[in-house]
């Protein structure tokens, strides 16, 4: 057993044992290959369950959105660095009190995808040790982020002439299934009814063809500027392999050249697609 | 009957073949590190590795589908049928068992109060050729759990058996695959005895991690609605539809109108039990308001309430909703847990 689970599971137990926290959310070996689970722990007996290691991929913050976790009045949840960019988001955005979650922080050397690669979040990473938390466990990682590889993917897209960027959207969007994997694994889509669920009358076509698939991905990709966190949950849950940070990234890099502004950072920030100031950049306007 | 016997290498050969012949070709192929059947793919790009991501049910059932065109003329309306694509002749060129298993599993479904044109039209006009797995290519696959194997038959035309790497026994189950036989017939490299295939199909099945018989589940399942397993197992679940998508047997669809001005088309589009608008009614009132619940569903779905009307599991254990669960949500998991309560009385 690592460092890391073991000092996961000593807090989650003190917590439980003191009544902190109703339940404590981590993450448990899975069944499926080196997959790990997400796992509700609510009893301090059980609190063997939980364990940390480079598959804990999943952003336990998405469910904070639903029942049971939306029910309990205090939880504790296990999270590494970007998973707690996607919490503070959330602070910000008033979605979650933050005196309602207690973060169980775990230093991260990075994870790994099931094809055994790092992602470039990992490769970015300037959070290996968080920064905000209530308990944290592991050793502290001094951080070495290589912060062009968030962009690096992106430059390539804008090298492209608007018709071969029509024509690569067009190709990944078509094999869009509309089965919104990328939506309920992402911890930042927190609308109760999500604009593809508004039927009277429907807003977004709900057919996979190329229209109803641009419409769907694009308008995903527009709620997430200057939100997305870069966790690249969605990304991970696609069974289709559509290559969603990429948008997602050419966002979150148009909204930092317009704002100086990087998103899940500081919870007393104001993100700026929820502010107005009469500074602000309006030359697209002109 | 004896089997053809010829060299794995030349299978593209045979798909081209095919293709060339005017039909629609679907083949495995390699996309990132994962196989996907794709329409229309370059027959050298046949990848037969591992079982592909995809299901062939879109080839059958696509994921949007036009079914009727209306316009309106003032207070008038005027609705006319849309022909059942014509996708023309196709063939799916090395489907794997548990996708072929599909087609006789959902074809009562599409013909039970109602004929289902579109699917029967497409099922009419394709011909599936499945390669048969000498070893399970997934530890999430538990055919064998459902009744089938490695080198079931069951909705295949003709069935191809990798018999090392370079070797492949060829069987033409039906009339219908007997038709390509002239397609595979100059690649013939001599025979195979019917024997040599029995060593195969044990060999696939004693190279599945996953094979609990899942004979007592629907029994349990019918006195089991209320149980705490379904809280336990699905708090986890998220609500997207990436099992029931990626499933060859899960069939429920949405009808959609989407119209320019005075004149549109109404479509069927896949849908998925796990969606919360799944069974929203209009009155704002949901029956199945919680995830768990929705989870649940789908488990009956496939283990109780299809058996007990078209008599066959609504599941062949291809393992994606195993293997591509996002949240790793495993049914098989869940339902070998049914079965073990059922053995031990629980």
């Amino acid at each position: 057993m690592s460092d890391r689970t073991a000092g996961i599971r000593a807090i989650a137990g003190k917590w439980l044992q003191e009544g902190t926290v109703e339940a404590v959310l981590g993450w448990e070996q899975g069944t499926y290959r080196d997959k790990t689970a997400p796992v509700l722990v609510r009893k301090a007996e059980e609190v063997d369950r939980l364990v940390f290691n480079e598959r804990c991929t999943n952003n336990l913050m998405t469910y904070l959105k639903r029942d049971p976790v939306r029910s309990l009045s205090t939880v504790g949840i296990v999270a590494k660095g970007c998973d707690i960019k996607a919490l503070i988001g959330l602070i910000q955005e008033s979605q979650v009190p933050r005196e309602k979650v207690k973060i169980l922080a775990v230093t991260c050397p990075g994870v790994r995808n099931a094809d055994g690669k790092r992602p470039v979040k990992c490769a970015a990473c300037d959070v290996n040790t968080p920064v905000f938390y209530d308990e944290i466990v592991g050793e502290k990682i001094a951080s070495n982020p290589d912060r062009a590889a968030r962009f690096r993917d992106v430059e390539a897209l804008e090298a492209m002439t608007p018709e071969e960027r029509h024509r690569f959207w067009r190709e990944q969007f078509d094999k869009c299934i509309r089965c919104y994997a990328c939506r309920q694994a992402c911890p930042l889509c927190i609308c109760s009814r999500c604009i593809a669920e508004k039927n009277q009358p429907q807003w977004i076509e709900t057919s996979a063809h190329p229209r109803g698939n641009f419409a769907w991905n694009l308008i995903r990709a527009y709620h997430l500027a200057g939100r997305c966190i870069e966790c690249e949950a969605c990304e991970t849950a696609c069974p289709a392999d559509i290559p969603l940070m990429l948008l997602n990234r050419y966002m979150a890099k148009v909204v930092e050249q317009s704002f100086g502004y990087e998103a899940g950072r500081d919870p007393q920030a104001q993100p700026p697609l929820r502010t107005f100031k009469l500074d602000d950049d309006n030359s697209f306007i002109l | 009957m004896p089997y053809l016997k010829m060299d794995s290498a030349d299978l593209p050969k045979v798909a081209r073949k095919l293709a060339a012949s005017g039909a629609r070709l679907v083949l495995p192929v390699r996309e990132g590190d994962e196989r996907f059947y794709r329409e229309g793919a370059d027959p050298d790009s046949l990848d037969l590795t591992t079982i592909p991501k995809n299901s062939i049910k879109e080839f059958l059932f696509p994921k949007t589908e036009r079914i009727l065109r209306y316009q309106y003329r003032g207070k008038d309306v005027t609705v006319e049928d849309v022909a059942p694509t014509a996708a023309g002749r196709t063939v799916i060129f090395g489907a794997r068992p548990c996708d072929a298993a599909s087609l006789p599993v959902v074809e009562p479904l599409w013909n039970w109060d109602y004929k289902d044109e579109f699917f029967n039209a497409r099922r009419a006009a394709t011909v599936i050729v499945t390669y048969a797995c000498r070893t399970a290519p997934d530890e999430a696959c538990f055919c064998v759990s459902v009744g089938l194997g490695p080198s079931s038959d069951q909705g295949s035309d003709v069935l191809l058996f990798p018999l090392d790497e370079t070797v492949v026994a060829v069987r033409f189950v039906t009339a219908a695959g007997r038709e390509l036989e002239s397609a595979f017939a100059e690649f013939g490299k001599g025979e195979v005895a019917e024997e040599a295939l029995e060593a195969f199909r044990k060999t696939g099945e004693a190279s599945l991690a996953h094979r609990k018989k899942f004979d007592r589940v629907q029994g349990w399942l019918e006195a089991h609605f209320e149980d705490r397993l379904w809280e336990e197992k699905a708090f986890r679940c998220i609500g997207c539809g990436t099992c029931t998508f990626l499933c060859p047997t899960c069939h429920c669809f949405d009808i959609q109108d989407e119209s320019c001005f005075d004149a549109g088309y109404r479509l069927k589009n896949w849908d998925a039990c796990q969606f919360s608008l799944f069974t929203l009614h209009t009155s704002g009132h949901n029956p199945r308001d919680t995830q768990p619940k929705r989870y649940r569903q789908r488990i009956y779905h496939k283990y109780a309430i299809y058996p007990q009307k078209f008599g066959k599991i609504l599941c062949t254990g291809c393992g994606r909703c195993v293997a591509h669960c996002p949240v790793n949500l495993s049914l098989y998991d869940v339902v070998a847990t049914a079965q073990e309560r059922a053995e031990r009385g629980d």
